[in-house]
């Protein structure tokens, strides 16, 4: 599904990505784990166009993607939320999620001007469906601007939902989040946005990681230090020691 | 009617074109101090053709436009690659361009034992298609609204439809909007020959009305004062930009206790609201107030 070969992208001095290489299964959801400033973030802007990668390739179903225009990754099927939040804020909510069917490739361009009132229809439908199951739909005619944290990365997953994109991206979706919000999340990505696709996940909260992937990644100082199962992967000693300085677990 | 006030309103009539012309590179997120250029050489364009060429007025006007969505989309091409301040720069600095190529424009045939044509910076006299035709200013003044009510309709349409929403996603957030797939580079030359289309039927209209214009008429206050009718009005719907054009020429030139006055009403009104309401009287927020009472004044029918 998706081949990351030798990846590696620096600003100035800071390598932010060392020769990375990541392949994963089509429906595999792997948590993306490291230090603030490993790279977590770096790998998810490479991999959807916002910048470029100094070196290396990236397959996406076979399909050399590297270096690709975002629009052009993003229609090839992959939809992202991003950790700092990126919403229409003068928007309505119903809108942020429906803007993200535009450039879908049943909708004509003539349709971008003159929709089909039947085809316009099923497609607000579905807007609507994923404002339900997002728990968002009585908020739809609200502008997006004024929301509650918890429901703006709802409404993220939500517009990145409605394009059923096979590689979908997930940039700290229960960041800033109480432990009740991050269950509610947690149970929202494991029922509506895991099932059938293969996601990346970005995510501190091993609670909410551990209970969703299949596998983890761990990246410290843009290189993968250690990746497998989640239960292996916390017993790692690398990883025991970027994350805690030690070497050794406690007995 | 009076004939004064035909002209008040015929004046505020034309200068709307290139307000929603302004108004339309202001959706997309690009501030434009260039969109006079457009108005000018749709004015002179126009001109030429029905005063020289000898062809009748409604040609005139859809030269004029024509003329201006294309050199809007020639000048858009290199000046899109900026960004932001640059971008705005790059439009000044076109526009001017255009209004010193009209100094020195000369192109004159002779009609009747005199010359017609422009002449520099003495100008382009005797554009009188619409007095030949035996337009009367009243007249004028009704196609001058015709016209206008079209080109808010095909902006209620804009923003119904998702080309209009697209406009705004590129003005809020243009890399998220390449994020939906959507190439905004794209987007924004079709918003910006939009935009040098409309601005050219203004043109077309003023010169015709005037039957004379020269290029000092199209200096930078014109494209500063078309920025501004946005920004006061409102860059929540097209009609934002008419309403601050209403303010400035219905209220404060008409009014003649303003007179004298006018520009520093303006500057003090655009700063005003600048710093209180950035996006105009009608924002975007306002729109959305507006919209959701009246679903509501609707579903409460039904």
């Amino acid at each position: 599904m998706l081949e990351i070969e030798h990846v590696s992208r620096a600003f100035g001095g800071v390598k932010a990505l060392e020769k990375l290489d990541l392949s994963l299964d089509a429906g595999i959801v792997l948590g993306l784990i490291g230090p603030n400033g490993s790279g977590k973030t770096t790998l998810f802007n490479v991999l959807s166009g916002v910048y470029p990668a100094d070196s290396g390739t990236i397959l996406l179903r076979g399909k050399n993607i590297t270096n690709s225009k975002p629009q052009e990754i993003i229609r090839s099927g992959v939809a992202r939320t991003f950790q700092n939040l990126r919403l229409y804020k003068r928007m309505t909510v119903f809108d942020n999620v429906w803007i993200a069917q535009h450039s879908l490739p049943d909708v004509a361009l003539r349709e971008l001007i003159l929709a089909s009132r039947k085809k316009e229809k099923s497609r607000r439908q579905q807007v609507q469906h994923l404002l339900e199951v997002t728990g968002l739909i009585d908020h739809s005619e609200q502008l997006a601007g004024g929301l509650p944290l918890p429901q703006q990365r709802r409404l993220e997953l939500a517009r990145a939902l409605v394009r059923s994109p096979d590689l979908l991206l997930l940039d700290e979706p229960a960041g800033g989040m109480t432990p009740a919000e991050t269950e509610e999340m947690g149970g929202l990505i494991r029922e509506t946005a895991a099932p059938g696709r293969t996601c990346i996940i970005i995510e501190h909260k091993m609670d909410l990681l551990s209970g969703l992937c299949h596998r983890l990644c761990v990246l410290n100082f843009g290189e993968k230090i250690a990746e497998g199962e989640p239960r292996e992967v916390f017993e790692h000693p690398d990883v025991l020691e970027a994350y805690l300085g030690r070497s050794r677990p406690d007995a | 009617m009076d004939a004064y006030l035909i002209s008040v309103l015929s004046n505020i009539g034309m200068i709307s074109f290139i307000a929603l012309s302004a108004y339309l590179l202001l959706l997309v997120g690009e501030i434009s101090f260039g969109q006079q250029a457009f108005f000018a050489i749709s004015a002179y364009g126009s001109g030429i053709v029905t005063a020289m060429w000898g062809w009748p007025f409604w040609a005139g006007v859809i030269c004029g436009s024509g003329l201006g969505a294309l050199s809007a989309a020639l000048i858009a091409l290199p000046t899109l690659r900026l960004r932001g301040l640059y971008f705005s720069i790059a439009t000044l600095a076109f526009a001017e361009m255009v209004r010193l190529i009209f100094e020195i424009f000369k192109y004159q045939v002779e009609i009747d034992g005199e010359m017609v044509g422009p002449n520099g910076s003495d100008g382009f006299r005797d554009v009188r298609a619409i007095y030949e035709q035996n337009i009367p200013a009243l007249d004028y003044m009704f196609i001058i609204y015709a016209l206008l009510a079209l080109v808010l309709l095909g902006f209620i349409v804009l923003e119904r439809s998702r080309l209009g929403a697209i406009f705004r996603m590129l003005g809020e957030d243009t890399m998220l909007t390449e994020m939906q797939g959507l190439n905004a580079t794209a987007y924004k030359l079709l918003a910006a020959t939009m935009a040098g289309f409309v601005a050219g039927i203004g043109g077309a209209l003023y010169v015709h009305l005037y039957t004379y214009v020269e290029p000092k008429i199209f200096d930078v206050m014109l494209g500063v004062h078309s920025l501004a009718y946005g920004l006061i009005g409102g860059l929540g719907t097209a009609v934002g930009p008419l309403i601050g054009v209403a303010i400035d020429i219905g209220l404060l030139e008409s009014i003649r206790i303003a007179s004298g006055y006018r520009m520093i009403l303006f500057g003090g009104l655009v700063a005003v609201l600048l710093i209180f309401r950035p996006r105009g009287i009608l924002d975007e927020a306002a729109v959305h107030w507006f919209r959701v009472r009246w679903r509501r004044v609707l579903n409460a029918r039904n």
